[in-house]
């Protein structure tokens, strides 16, 4: 029996449902970060300099030292691939129609969670990824205005 | 056990809709306390986090996602959450942390953002009550506060315009407080009674406001505390106590829990006639008739009298008993986990003599904070001195 068949010994239930709801801002940081995505299609990260660390996507702080991070900085397009996996079951269980791939892709001491567009066989960590975005028009201030992330070469 | 003190606080200001998410209200108060002490993470021991429920910021595991702001990156980390209770709990976890001698000195962060929630925090609350029993019926939380407050002032014939004062005193107070949401140094009794009927007798202005905002505090032991400042708080005694999951089988009119909670802090504060030994008094005051229960649950006034200190002008910041000098819940505003820390918090500056214009006079030497949460089961409390 799969959990998704009703178990005739169950016993009587009552449905009820957590109303959920959510606004939320994008805070100091999120501002600036999807305004430059969105207006100039930039992926920015920002600079500790006493614990020497990048964060992407910039943050308004080091979780470190707490210090204010005021060294913004555009990190470009390209990252570097540290992971990806192969999706073949969509979160119901059911097979894709295409496999679908998800990839972490780092910037300086972070990284973006995309989708990648590629031959999964091609794939190598460690490669140079470069993220596409929509046109500008067509961009909202969301992370899905970089649309997927795709194999580059210089 | 050893002493604790606290020597360090900060707080953002409490507003309606912050631009900062949870992550950056933390950070924000975290960082002003440590200034407030002139320490750095790298001094810092552990880590203890109080928020309220997830769904509030909308993020499952809040007290984690938000924990890079109140410095939690590779510390001994901790969130505690009991409701409304939390931020008077947080610094109790605190102090233990200290008290057992396995930390020298810990941050003690309370953050909640409420205006995510949408469109109003309160739907949240429809999912603390029995799926079963009450839910169906589609109740919030004034329901009960309506329900209990009728049940107070029918017990002892209070009436609307007395506790109304409550409020009134409050969002003065507030008027002083540089963070505050609804302070108001003009308000009246007339105000309040003429303010919307929410669920009878409960109206607008006798509740406090849904807000944003978060508070933090540097607690250190003793050795460390007398190294790094002349002006020690020393957290003299803390108590927190549960009383029955069925609210519908609890003493409406007096609220048990906080009299366990407070017999517990006094008696390890050593205090044996608190209306005495306490100069300060900042109770849980979410709804103005609460801060009245909860005066008497802490053994400052006889049952179904607290109003008198109101009325009598006791309750004043130059009274005998100054109540809420920071000006609560009612007046700064309450997001939830903060807002109990806000009053420590106040204490805290208000026992250094660093309240400013809400300073209360004649050099107070001790206080007490208390808060109530859960599903409205826990007391929480904390004494203290200098």
């Amino acid at each position: 029996m799969t959990f998704l068949e009703r178990d005739p010994l169950a016993p009587q239930a009552w449905f009820g449902n957590l109303p959920a709801a959510h606004r939320y801002t994008y805070g100091l940081a999120g501002e600036r970060f999807f305004r430059a995505l969105k207006d100039e299609g930039k992926i920015l990260g920002s600079y500790c300099p006493k614990c020497d660390r990048t964060y992407v996507p910039a943050t308004a702080f080091c979780e470190r030292c707490l210090g204010e991070l005021t060294d913004w900085r555009d990190m470009g397009l390209v990252g570097e691939l540290h992971t990806f996996t192969v999706l073949y079951v969509d979160v119901e269980g059911r097979p894709l129609e295409t496999p679908q791939i998800v990839g972490l892709v780092s910037f300086g001491d972070g990284g973006i969670v995309h989708f990648l567009h590629a031959d999964p066989e091609s794939l190598v960590i460690g490669m140079p990824m470069r993220a596409v975005l929509k046109p500008p028009h067509e961009r909202q201030g969301s992370i899905l205005d970089i649309q997927y992330f795709e194999p580059f070469q210089a | 056990m050893r002493k604790v003190a606290v020597i360090g606080a900060g707080m953002t200001r409490f507003v309606r809709r912050a631009l900062e998410t949870p992550k950056e209200l933390s950070w924000e108060a975290a960082r002003m306390a440590l200034e407030s002490c002139e320490l750095t993470m790298d001094d810092i021991d552990a880590v203890c986090f109080g928020t309220a429920p997830d769904a509030f910021d909308g993020v499952h595991m809040n007290g984690e996602y938000a924990s890079d702001g109140a410095g939690g990156w590779r510390k001994p980390f901790m969130r505690s959450y009991v409701g409304g209770g939390t931020g008077i709990f947080v610094p109790i976890q605190g102090w233990y942390h200290v008290a057992s001698g396995m930390f020298d000195v810990v941050l003690v962060v309370a953050e909640e953002k409420m205006s995510s929630y949408y469109p109003h925090a309160q739907a949240a609350f429809l999912t603390i009550f029995d799926h079963t029993t009450e839910r169906p019926l589609g109740p919030n939380l004034l329901w009960i506060f309506a329900l209990e407050m009728n049940r107070y002032m029918s017990t002892y014939g209070l009436k609307k315009e007395d506790i109304a004062r409550v409020a009134v005193l409050h969002k003065r107070n507030a008027a002083a407080h540089p963070c505050a949401l609804l302070g108001d140094a003009n308000i009246t009794v007339e105000d309040v009674l003429n303010s919307e009927v929410l669920a009878w007798p409960v109206q607008r202005l006798d509740v406090s406001p849904v807000s944003d905002g978060a508070v933090a505090i540097v607690l250190a032991a003793e050795h460390v505390a007398k190294r790094l400042t002349d002006k020690p708080v020393w957290i003299e005694g803390v108590g927190w106590h549960l009383d029955t999951a069925y609210w519908t089988n609890r003493d409406l009119v007096y609220p048990r829990y906080v009299e366990y909670a407070a017999r517990m802090a006094y008696e390890m504060a050593g205090i044996k006639e608190p209306r005495k030994e306490i100069h300060i008094a900042e109770p849980y005051d979410p709804f103005d008739y609460k801060a009245l229960h909860h005066l008497e649950g802490l053994q400052l006034a006889p049952r179904g009298r607290a109003i008198e200190l109101y009325l009598d002008g006791t309750a004043e910041r130059d009274g005998d008993l100054p109540i809420c000098p920071s000006g609560g819940l009612l007046g700064v505003g309450n997001p939830i986990a903060a807002a109990g820390l806000m009053k420590i918090a106040e204490l805290f500056w208000q026992l250094r003599g660093e309240a400013g214009e809400r300073q209360v006079p004649g050099n107070p030497r001790r206080g007490v904070a208390q808060a109530w949460g859960d599903l409205m089961q826990v007391g929480t409390v904390v004494v203290m001195g200098r």
